[in-house]
Formats: C-alpha cells, structure tokens, sequence
C-alpha cells in the first residue's frame, strides 16, 4: 500500500493527496509559484460539516469559499442596481462564463454553449424538441428513441413525459453490472439499436450517458456515437451530468448533437450551472429553452441567458472557478487524474478490507468507483439500500449512495449491494476509513437491512 | 393628500421622509396580533440599514422591474444557502421539502387558497406562463383542442407571455385574439368593454374560446385590471380557462384566489413581497383541470403533482424559496403589515405622481384608484419621445446623467393628436424610497426642458 495512506496517522499536510506534498505520481515541475497547500484546500472548504466523511461528491458536488464568496459578490451587485446589472453587466458576464467553457471542452463556437440550470433541464430542452417533432408531423408516431438502462431517473420520467408522451418508444440498453469491458457495452447498444430498427422503425434520437449515476460506469461514448451514426440514428444526446472536471470532455472528437454537464459537480461551481452543447448542424431542430422569455427565437444561448427575473449569479462565477482550479499543480487534469488514482486506490482498499470486489475496473471508473458491500448485510431492494445509506449517515456520519443490484437467475449469496464513492480535493484517506470501519462494525454486529427497516 | 405624504415634504431630510416608518403615521392603530403591543414597529434608519445595500447615488423609482430583498432576508437567504453547502445530501433528505412546505403554507394563507396543493412554487410569472401554456400545447397536440380554437389576451400583455404564447399556443395550432385597451384610461369599464368586445371576437363563427390570459397589474403601462369581473365574465361566456398573470400583484394590489375565482393564477414574490431572486407562486385551482400541469424541467417528481414537481427540479439553489417566513417576519415589523405597506406605498406613490405631474404641466394615466403601488406620470410632450427606441434611451440617458432609473413607455399618438404626451414614466413606490427621489427626478426633467433637450439629439 502506498506510503500516503499512513498519512493518517499525522496530523499534517499529508492527508490530501491533491496537496503539494509527496503524493502526486505526477512528476514535480519546478516550483515557480507555489500550488495550493493542504491547509489552504481545508480553508476552502471549512464549510463543509467536519462530522461528515463526505464521500458522495458526485450528488451534489461541492463549491469552495473563494467561488462562494464569488459569487456572493455577484449577488450583491445585481441586488444594489438591479436595473444597471441587467442592462450592462448580466450578458456580459455569461457570454464570458460561455467562452471558457468552450475553450475547455473544445467546441468550435461559443454560439454552441448554451448555460442552463443543471443536465435535467438540458434533456427537458432536448426531448422538448422531439416531442415537437412528433406532433408537427417530422417525426411518426412508434419511431424510436434509444436510452441506457441505467439512464439517470429524471431522464426516463423525461422521456417518459415528452417523447412517449408524443407518440415515441422508447427503448432501453440492457447493460450488464458489475462490468468488465467496453466490449459488453457496445454489444448491448448495437443490439437494442436493431431492436430499435425493428419492422423499419427509424431511431430518432439516442441518449448516452457519459458516465452513469447508479451504478456508476464511464461509458465508451466515442464509440457508441460512431455506431450511431453508421446506423443511420437522427440525433445523438449525450449526457454527461458528471462528466467535466471529471473525466475528459472533447466535443469534436466525442461528435455528439447534444452534450450536456453540470460545473456544479466536479466543476466547483455553485449550485447550479450546467452547459447544453449544441453543434450548429442542418440535422439538429431548433432547441428552445422552454421558459419562454423576450430572447425567445434569438438561438438557446440568448434565450438561456434571460429565462425572466431570476437570480444568475452561479452562472458568473466561471473565470473565479478557473483561478481556483488553477492554483492546483496541473490545474483541472491535475485534479482529475489525482481524483481518479486516489478513487481507485481506496475502492481497493475497501474491497480488500471487507472481501468484495470493485463494480468495473479502473479503467471504466473517473473519480467515482463501485464497491462491493459485504453479502451479509442483506441488500435485498432499493429501499434497503436507501435505508442502509441514512443509517451510515445518522449513525456513523458517512455520507454515501448505495445501489441495488439484483440477484441474476441462480445468484445465490453474492453482493448485491454497491457503495458509490467518490474522491474530490478535499476528501482524505479518513474519511474512507470511517467507511470501512462502519461497515465493518455493522458486519461485526451482524446488522441487516431487515434489521434496519423495523 | 395622505397625512403621511405631507410631512415628507414639509420636514424635508429627517425621519419623515419615510412614509412606512413609525413616526408619521395617522392610521388608526390597529392591535397587530403578529406582533407583541410593546415592540416598537421598524425605524426610519433601520429601513434605510435593511436597504442600505442598494446604490446611494440612485434615485430606485423603478422597484416594479426587479423589486428589493432586504438585509435581514438576504442573511436568512445565505444562512439556508451555507447550511445545504455544508451537507448537501443531509439538507436534501431531511430539510428541503420542509422547508418549502412551510413557505408554501404562508403563502396560501396569505392568498386564500382552499388547499395548499393549489399552491406551487416556480421561478418566476414567465415559468408560471410556460406550464399553463404547456398544457395547452399538448391539448392541441392530443386532440382535446382543435385548430383554430382562441386564447384571449391583453394587448398590453406583457412581452415574455407574448412570445410565450407564441411558442406555445400559436405553434400548436391556436386563434390569438387581443384585447385592445385604451391608455390613457379613465375607468374600469372602458377595460370591460373592450375585453367583452374581444370575447365575441373570439366566439364568433362558432370558435371555442379556451384560454383567458388577463393580467391583474400590467406591465407597461401599468394598470390595474378589474380581474374579478374579467373572470366573473369568462365564466359567463363560458371561457374554458382562465389564466391571471399577476406579476405585480402579491404585496402590491389585493389578491384573494377564491375571491378573483381564476383558474391559474401567478405572482412574483421578489417583485413586492421582498423575496430574493427568485420565486413566485403559481396558484391551480383544484379540479380535472389541474392535473394536466407540469414542470417543463422534468424530474423524479413527475406525475405526483404540480407543487411536488415544483419542488424538485434538479440540482439549484432553493433558497429563495425558503425564505418566505423570514420575510413574513420582515413585513410584520411594519405598522399594519403587508397590508399597511401597500396601503402606505399605493398613497405615496398617488401623492408623488400628483406632484411630478403638476410640476411638469403634464397628467396621470390613470385615476389613482386604478394604480396600486406603481403610476404612470406623463413626460413634458416638448422631450419627444416619438418611439420605443426614444424611450430607452431617454432611460438610459437617467440613469447615466441623472442617477435616475426609472422606466419609460412610449404611447403611440392616436390619428389628429399633435403635441401630446406620448411618454410616461411608470414611478414605484416601496418602502426604502424617499421623497428627495422623486424630487431629484422632477427636477432632472425639468432640466431637461430648459437646456431644450429632445430624444432626437440622443445617439443611437
């Protein structure tokens, strides 16, 4: 086990393997300027509850005190001349926030980055869009739209609410968990896609998740959206809520329509702000943000950047966000890279800890990663797993989601629950601890779910 | 006059230029049961403490555009912020739905809603516009209406619910007819009239008039619109939905949901009710209709109803809308409460209207009792504000030479009118404005009289 983890023991710089201490496997530049240090991180994010081993980063991802403070500063300017901020600074300030967005993620124009609330509201402007096209005649009642099995719950009910709603089916990729290989994925898409095309149906759209939620997987995009297109597939959506700051995001090379991801959750943006990318293409119908405003026909962008009276600060607050990420040694891919061995490091250590296994293998995780829970704990539904997930977090002060996976045919015994950790700047080796040795306690006790629901 | 109004002017620059602070007012004390007899009600200088974040070099007369949120709720605001920064998923399980919960309860009490499920929280009118309208797309869309049916609205609606309905409405097959309302206007019955005349419009060769869109304060200008009997006469003329879009109203002109009998009914509380950014309210009177309205920005929430929707709508700041009980407590430190408040704003803003209007030789749009916390003063006709385009800038031009904001409306001249005031400046009134506000205003126009300015010389 690598040296770092013993840092626990001191009380020091150590702890935080994005610190500028010893632990970074990335080789050491010289120092020119300083990086941010390890009580400098602690600073940023004092405000977080010192009770909690917060390990879920991916829910609700985290914004620290100099962004908040940010945007605070935003809020106040807007509030003192309300009128003035709206007429001289507001789109400004966006189409700035819009620009190194899409510097970061390589789109070819800023006309592409629209900022919407988060990747819900995203795939509501995207389905939206479809269900126009069924009622107005472009697209025939039973065509198909494609989605993953493990697609985020919001996006079913969305799909449920415009595209089925409208007169789409919708058909789901049946993807196998725990995983192994890209190789299963993509065997899974191409089959639903023929069951898609099935009695000449068109598939109209397909949507991708670039990194699921529950369980957690990065999914082979590129080649999904390949696939896609020599099958003849209208439109490609990606979701990808996780994915900046995360894992890399190229919307050229990836070659979606649509892309969307929330800056709140390993951005280190405020909640809430994500981007819709929408390359500019005769095959893509107009996207209208559905809050209807005076922008209304003047492209998503414009549109987005006034939805009525509302509060945008979050939305401002992308240059302070940069700064900041820039005060770490290889700035966001520094992060990223660290995030990713760090998860990966302590899922192992986990799975060692209490006999289980990991969901996918490193290469299929970024800063998340599943991990097995004992089988004694007796996972046996959803709401089990929810209920274990309160307890770990009124009792043991662990914040963590866990999944549900059901038994196949003939399992008897095995792990049928997942704990989704995630690792950011500030987590450290204790918090995982705290994990390993709740869960450990719980086993000792013999605690079950069955337990926990009375 | 208000008695309040009058010793603003005569003790210029002291505690009495407050007109909803403690020391003027000839109301008759009235036993607040919200707030104990022997606290004192807000001072002068704790008003002006609680707003002394906004601009000191502006004179703010446009409080109907953007409205006001003071300290004390800004702090509330940050502190419900900081305590989801804290532990997000905690404040996501255990807090937020409570917290909603409570705002919506005031919210109801305040409205006279029936049920609390009627009562839903949204961003603002505009979202409140797209998840009627919505629905009445996919009526279209499925059948339940048919092409050609109408949707009634004011011609002075305001310009996001214009295209609103556009997106909407006219794209999934519906007739748009508007009502045409005079300005300036002397009485309610002149609105009547034309709504009525509007309505057979809309009935005529047998069309089905399915929606009603009437605004309870417009925008600009700003009126006050007889909704009770609007919607008294929708129901007679068996108008399928009616929608009030009351932007303005909450804190601003009375609203009582059962009283006004509408089926949709929405208002921004960051407009007068001293919300944050943002939050308004959208009232669904309970019935088969209700059913059928969704978040656009749909969720896990979906199908469980519309407040429950509401509530969830992804991952964002929910702040504003929990704030609602701190802003309750903020309104009661005021003699009289919301209602003293409105009182007080509706008298001052008549009283100062009056005064610029008599100052630059011009008139009011409309008699005081059709205003409410908002009025429309007529601008010397020698400025010559010929456009849409004048009028900006002539806004513009306030605020960058004068400190001045206020917004402006162009009232195009009827055929034969010559010389006639076709600008009108809409002037609030809240509780953090000054006499010397408007004072300042009025003397800025007439300073632009005298150097014999016109919006011709402004550039583009």
């Amino acid at each position: 086990m690598a040296s770092r983890n013993h840092g626990r023991n001191h009380k020091n710089d150590d702890n935080h393997l994005n610190g500028d201490s010893s632990f970074s496997h990335v080789p050491k530049k010289p120092k020119l300027g300083t990086f941010i240090t390890d009580s400098e991180i602690q600073s940023e994010f004092a405000h977080h509850d010192p009770a909690v081993a917060r390990i879920n980063n991916g829910s609700f991802g985290c914004c620290p005190a100099s962004v908040i403070s940010a945007q605070q500063k935003w809020q106040l300017k807007n509030l003192r001349q309300p009128d003035h901020f709206y007429f001289n600074e507001l789109r400004k300030g966006i189409l700035h926030s819009r620009t190194l967005i899409r510097e970061i993620i390589n789109a070819d124009q800023v006309d592409e980055i629209s900022i919407v609330d988060n990747a819900t509201t995203a795939t509501a402007i995207v389905l939206q869009q479809t269900a126009w096209a069924f009622q107005e005649g472009k697209f025939q009642n039973g065509d198909v739209v494609v989605m993953l099995h493990y697609a985020y719950g919001s996006v079913k009910k969305s799909m449920e609410a415009y595209v089925t709603r409208a007169g789409g089916k919708v058909i789901e990729v049946q993807l196998p968990f725990p995983v192994n290989s890209n190789e299963e994925i993509i065997s899974e898409f191409r089959r639903a896609l023929e069951r898609g095309r099935a009695g000449g149906s068109r598939v109209r759209l397909a949507v991708i998740d670039h990194v699921t939620s529950m369980p957690s997987v990065v999914i082979p995009v590129r080649d999904l959206v390949k696939i896609c297109r020599e099958e003849g597939v209208d439109q490609v959506f990606v979701d990808a809520a996780h994915a900046i700051g995360c894992i890399d995001v190229d919307v050229k090379e990836i070659g979606a329509d649509f892309y969307t991801s929330n800056l709140h959750k390993w951005f280190f943006c405020p909640p809430s702000i994500a981007f819709l990318y929408s390359r500019k293409s005769p095959r893509c119908s107009e996207l209208h943000h559905p809050v209807v405003s005076h922008e209304y026909g003047n492209g998503l962008a414009v549109e987005s950047a006034w939805i009525g009276t509302r509060d945008y600060s979050s939305q401002l607050v992308v240059p302070e966000v940069l700064e900041f990420v820039s005060r770490f040694e290889g700035g966001i891919e520094g992060i990223k890279s660290r995030n990713h061995e760090a998860v990966v490091e302590m899922g192992r250590m986990l799975a060692t800890a209490w006999g289980t296994h990991l969901g996918t293998p490193p290469d299929m995780c970024a800063s998340m990663i599943m991990v097995g829970l004992p089988a004694c704990l007796g996972i046996s539904s959803d709401s089990d797993a929810m209920n274990l997930r309160a307890h770990l977090r009124d009792v043991f002060g662990v914040e963590v989601p866990i999944y549900y996976r059901p038994p196949k045919d003939g399992e008897i015994g095995v792990v049928t629950g997942y704990a989704r950790i995630s690792y950011q700047v500030y987590n450290r080796a204790d918090d995982y601890y705290k994990f390993r040795d709740a869960i450990n306690q719980l086993v000792r006790n013999k605690v079950t779910c069955a337990l926990l629901s009375n | 006059m208000a008695s309040n109004g009058h010793s603003n002017h005569v003790h210029g620059q002291e505690d009495q230029n407050h007109t909803n602070g403690s020391a003027v007012s000839h109301m008759p004390k009235k036993l607040k049961l919200s707030s104990p007899p022997s606290s004192p009600f807000i001072t002068d200088s704790e008003i002006e403490s609680e707003f002394s974040h906004h601009d000191p070099a502006v004179a703010r007369l446009n409080n109907g555009a953007f409205g006001c949120c003071p300290a004390s709720v800004i702090s509330a605001q940050q502190q419900w912020h900081l305590k989801y920064l804290s532990q997000p998923d905690s404040f996501f399980f255990n807090h937020l739905q409570n917290g909603i919960l409570q705002s919506r309860t005031i919210i109801k009490e305040l409205v006279n809603a029936e049920h609390l499920d009627e009562i839903s929280f949204v961003d603002n009118a505009s979202t409140a516009a797209t998840i009627v309208f919505q629905q009445v797309a996919w009526a279209f869309g499925e059948g339940k209406f048919q092409k050609g049916d109408v949707a009634i609205m004011l011609h002075y609606a305001y310009g996001a619910v214009k295209k609103s309905i556009e997106a909407y409405v006219v794209r999934s097959g519906g007739e748009i007819i508007q009502v045409h309302l005079p300005f300036p206007v002397s009485s309610d019955q002149e609105i009547i009239t034309e709504f009525r005349r509007a309505l057979e419009r809309g009935k005529a060769d047998g069309k089905r008039v399915r929606l009603a869109v009437i605004d309870h304060v417009t925008s600009m200008p700003s009126v006050v619109i007889p909704v009770k009997e609007l919607v008294r006469i929708c129901r007679e003329e068996n108008v399928e939905q009616v929608f009030v879009d009351a932007a303005h109203a909450i804190g601003c002109t009375h609203v009582d949901m059962k009283e006004i009998g509408a089926d949709f009914y929405a208002s921004n509380l960051h407009k007068w009710f001293f919300c944050p950014p943002s939050i308004a309210f959208l009232y669904c009177r309970r019935s088969p209709k209700s059913c059928d309205l969704h978040h656009p920005v749909v969720s896990h929430e979906y199908g469980k109803g519309l407040a429950k929707e509401c509530s969830w709508i992804g991952t964002r700041d929910y702040s504003p809308q929990l704030i609602v009980p701190a802003v309750l407590r903020f309104v009661n430190r005021f003699e009289g409460g919301i209602e003293g408040i409105k009182k007080r704003n509706h008298d001052a803003v008549v009283e100062m209207g009056e005064m610029l209007a008599q100052a630059w030789g011009t008139h009011l749009g409309t008699p005081p009792h059709m205003c409410a916390s908002l009025i429309m003063v007529g601008l010397p006709a020698s400025l010559g504000i010929t456009c849409d385009s004048d009028a900006i800038k002539l806004r513009t031009h306030l605020r960058d030479h004068f400190g001045i904001e206020v917004p402006i409306y162009y009232r195009t001249p009827r055929d034969g009118e010559v010389g006639s005031v076709t600008g009108y400046a809409r002037i609030s009134h809240q509780v953090y404005n000054k006499v010397d506000d408007y004072y300042k205003f009025r003397d800025a126009i007439n300073q632009l009289v005298r150097d014999a300015f016109t919006c011709a010389l402004l550039s583009d």
